[in-house]
């Protein structure tokens, strides 16, 4: 057993906390809404900065541009970019986009794509919800039509993080009619701005635009936008989930350390009956059991990143992860609000707010965590039958 | 970074599953909480073969030079096996004690028989005020002089042959029981663990008793309790999650197995949670204090959390069973008032959340 980062990793660790001194993150201009994940708000400006860098593409093969570096480089970066709260939203997703690239992606993708990633101009938005379809999925209704070279797509998505402001959309649609439920879906790399692309905001509890709704009105693309094998889709994209759920949420532990470093600021500075909040026994024990819970969080998260690290076969732990990382979250959202008392419902900006009013906008979209992407239900459900081998409701 | 166990800690924990499962049964195990003495001899002597109680004590003493790690490695299987005995506290807090605040000689004299299980010592600590904390004794001792007080909830101070008594300003005495004076009093529990009120009237008390006086032997002694005593959480809970599951697979309730229902997957689903979490926090403290780095934030965290934690795996494990968890015959209450019990000991979970506190930065 090891719990130690290696000195190589510490080496990079300090590398990343200079450039986060040297380039406080305070100073990007924000493209769009912080949605309180922990990976901060969108910046392309700061996305460039981490390109410039070199550190988006640091893990992927020389061949692809990048550095070959461990997969533990990523968590690092991650942890200290959310440790200083950087905007840093969509590089999850654009990580998690590349390596599906690099894996199976046609040559159209490789050369048009994956240096725009590199670089952190290439971002996007996942195509998956319909108003139909959420955690039924496979209730989906949109179609493509193949026409010659192209695929012709007809449908309507929604629930789709930062579509507005993304290069590409990652279109998940059906290409077939199959006798199995679960065949006949395929995913179209469908770059913003395509003929008959309509994406209209959907203001969010917070009064921010986070999520989209894009309308899919025969929108062509080349078939060499298929990522991944044509009406194997769904397949893939549940061999995807496990390290999809890791990469984002890796960050919310950091992320709730930060927040947990300001209540204790907060309590230890704030008097309260002539005598500081931290007195509170209260306070104190609500305080400390939330730091073992966070450090429970971040265990479980080394753990998955191990197994993911090592190949090694995983069936609930980073569903596990994510669950508890959702959840306390949003208890964490509670315990400031409380500790703020009158102050907690002013927002950010306001005159008087106090942590800059972010424990309330973190209070807000820490609802959403336990929704998007998989439903706490769904995932302990996959938990318990994947997990522990207990029987699948056979209606599922 | 890395969770996997060694080669040679993949050894003692499969030899320990192995050897447990043979020896001391879910059937042993509630013959032993329900007997009044409540040891197995001829168990204990078997342990002491397989090297279990010298594995902290050093190579050239008779020991194994295990670390901490490994023996919460090992303690883990003993809580899974709801294994009774004084284990944790001749093993694990009394030698570590030793290790710490022994003289040269009297780690050569005591060392070897704890090491062999010969000897077995126990740590005479709490007071009336209930609490874990070394300030918080309030007993004391001229020495040489005479011992009056009394000390509670020494564990298995009925087969021990030596007590360790703390006594005010950090001083430790190394007492053999059957010195004139000390008296035993059983206490009744519920876990069937043997915890004992001892009286000490007018016991005499030598220079030679005392170990040398060290301010931080109690506090690693009482961390490596804790530790032990959470490993013992975690291997109960995993045992309690094993079973659940096992139950859900095979109760058939409404035409199938009541597994197959979603009030009882995620039931399990937290369980699952809560067990590797606090599986993950004993690891990584055990390896922080193994590693020498400073760990008392770690072990209050560790102990604390995984109290809570386990102890809500053993409770909707209740809820999972239905009606058969509630019967004598069943492991599930045995393994629940384990948990139970290490909760609390070496500290609760008010004791270390405050040193949690303090650790964040709390004033």
């Amino acid at each position: 057993m090891e719990f130690g980062f290696t000195p190589e990793e510490q080496a990079f660790r300090e590398e990343v906390r200079r450039f986060v001194a040297e380039h406080p993150p305070e100073r990007y201009p924000l493209d769009g809404m912080d949605a309180g994940y922990g990976s901060g708000a969108h910046s392309r400006a700061f996305l460039a900065e981490l390109g410039a860098r070199g550190w988006i593409a640091m893990t992927w093969p020389h061949a692809f541009g990048g550095a070959e570096r461990p997969m533990f480089f990523k968590l690092v970066l991650f942890e200290e970019l959310a440790a200083a709260g950087a905007p840093f939203g969509p590089l999850a997703g654009s990580w998690q986009t590349a390596d599906a690239i690099i894996e199976y992606g046609t040559e159209r993708l490789r050369r048009e794509v994956l240096p725009a990633v590199a670089r952190g101009e290439a971002t996007f938005w996942q195509g998956y919800s319909e108003p139909g379809a959420g955690s039924d999925l496979l209730s989906l209704t949109t179609e493509a039509k193949r026409d010659g070279d192209t695929w012709i797509i007809r449908g309507h998505k929604i629930w789709s993080s930062h579509a507005g402001i993304a290069t590409h959309g990652l279109v998940f649609t059906r290409t077939s009619r199959e006798a199995r439920r679960s065949r006949g879906f395929s995913m179209l790399v469908v770059p913003n701005g395509t003929p008959g692309m309509q994406i209209r905001p959907i203001r969010s509890l917070t009064g921010e635009v986070y999520h989209y709704e894009v309308f899919l009105d025969d929108v062509r693309v080349p078939a060499d936008t298929m990522l991944g094998p044509e009406g194997e889709g769904f397949q893939a994209l549940l061999n995807g989930l496990d390290s999809d759920r890791f990469w984002g949420r890796y960050y919310k532990a950091p992320a709730l350390e930060r927040v947990l470093r300001q209540l204790v600021d907060h309590a230890n500075t704030t008097i309260v009956n002539g005598a500081p909040l931290a007195r509170d026994p209260v306070v104190r024990r609500r305080l400390a059991g939330m730091a073992t819970e966070i450090a429970a969080l971040r265990v479980l998260f080394h753990r998955a990143a191990c197994l993911l690290r090592d190949g090694a076969p995983i069936s609930y732990e980073t569903a596990v992860a994510k669950v508890m990382a959702d959840e306390l979250g949003q208890k964490l959202g509670r315990l400031g609000m409380d500790l703020l008392g009158p102050w907690g419902p002013l927002r950010e900006g306001s005159r008087g707010a106090r942590l800059d009013g972010r424990i309330s906008h973190d209070y807000l979209t820490s609802l959403g965590h336990t929704i998007a992407g998989g439903t706490a239900e769904v995932l302990r459900t996959t938990i318990a039958v994947r997990g522990l081998g207990l029987p699948a409701d056979k209606r599922a | 970074m890395d969770f996997a166990l060694s080669p040679s800690q993949q050894l003692l924990v499969a030899t320990a599953r192995d050897f447990l499962r043979k020896h001391c049964s879910p059937e042993t195990a509630q013959r032993l909480a329900l007997d009044e003495r409540g040891f197995d001899d001829a168990l204990w002597r078997r342990m002491a073969e397989l090297g279990w109680p010298g594995l902290l004590v050093p190579g050239d003493l008779g020991g194994s030079d295990g670390s901490l790690l490994d023996v919460v490695l090992l303690v883990e299987e003993m809580g899974r096996a709801g294994l009774p005995g004084p284990f944790v506290t001749s093993a694990v807090v009394a030698t570590a004690l030793l290790l710490a605040a022994g003289g040269a000689e009297q780690q050569r004299r005591l060392l070897p028989a704890l090491a062999t299980g010969e000897r077995i010592a126990t740590l005479a600590l709490v007071e009336a005020g209930g609490s874990f904390e070394p300030h918080a004794v309030t007993l004391g001792c001229e020495v040489p002089g005479r011992l009056t007080g009394t000390k509670l909830f020494v564990k298995d101070a009925h087969v021990a042959t030596d007590l360790i008594v703390a006594v005010r300003d950090g001083d430790l005495l190394w007492l053999p029981v059957d010195r004139s004076g000390i008296v035993r009093l059983p206490l009744d529990t519920l876990s069937g663990e043997k915890l004992f009120e001892v009286t000490f009237d007018a016991v005499d008390v030598g220079a030679e008793d005392r170990l040398s006086r060290n301010e931080d032997a109690l506090g690693a002694a009482l961390a490596a309790g804790a530790l032990a005593r959470t490993a013992e959480m975690v291997g109960a809970a995993q045992r309690v999650l094993d079973l659940a599951v096992e139950h859900a697979k095979t109760r058939v309730q409404g035409g199938r197995p009541i597994g197959g229902y979603q009030a009882i997957q995620h039931a399990c689903a937290d369980l699952v949670r809560d067990v590797d979490t606090s599986r993950g926090l004993l690891y990584l403290a055990a390896w922080k204090v193994s590693e020498g780095q400073p760990a008392a934030g770690d072990v209050a965290t560790a102990k604390a959390y995984a109290g809570e934690a386990c102890l809500t795996v053993a409770r909707r494990g209740h809820q999972i069973f239905g009606a058969i968890g509630y019967c004598e015959e069943h492991p599930l209450h045995l393994l629940h008032k384990r948990i139970q019990a290490a909760s609390v000991d070496f500290g609760d979970a008010g004791q270390h959340l405050e040193t949690v506190a303090r650790s964040i930065g709390l004033r």
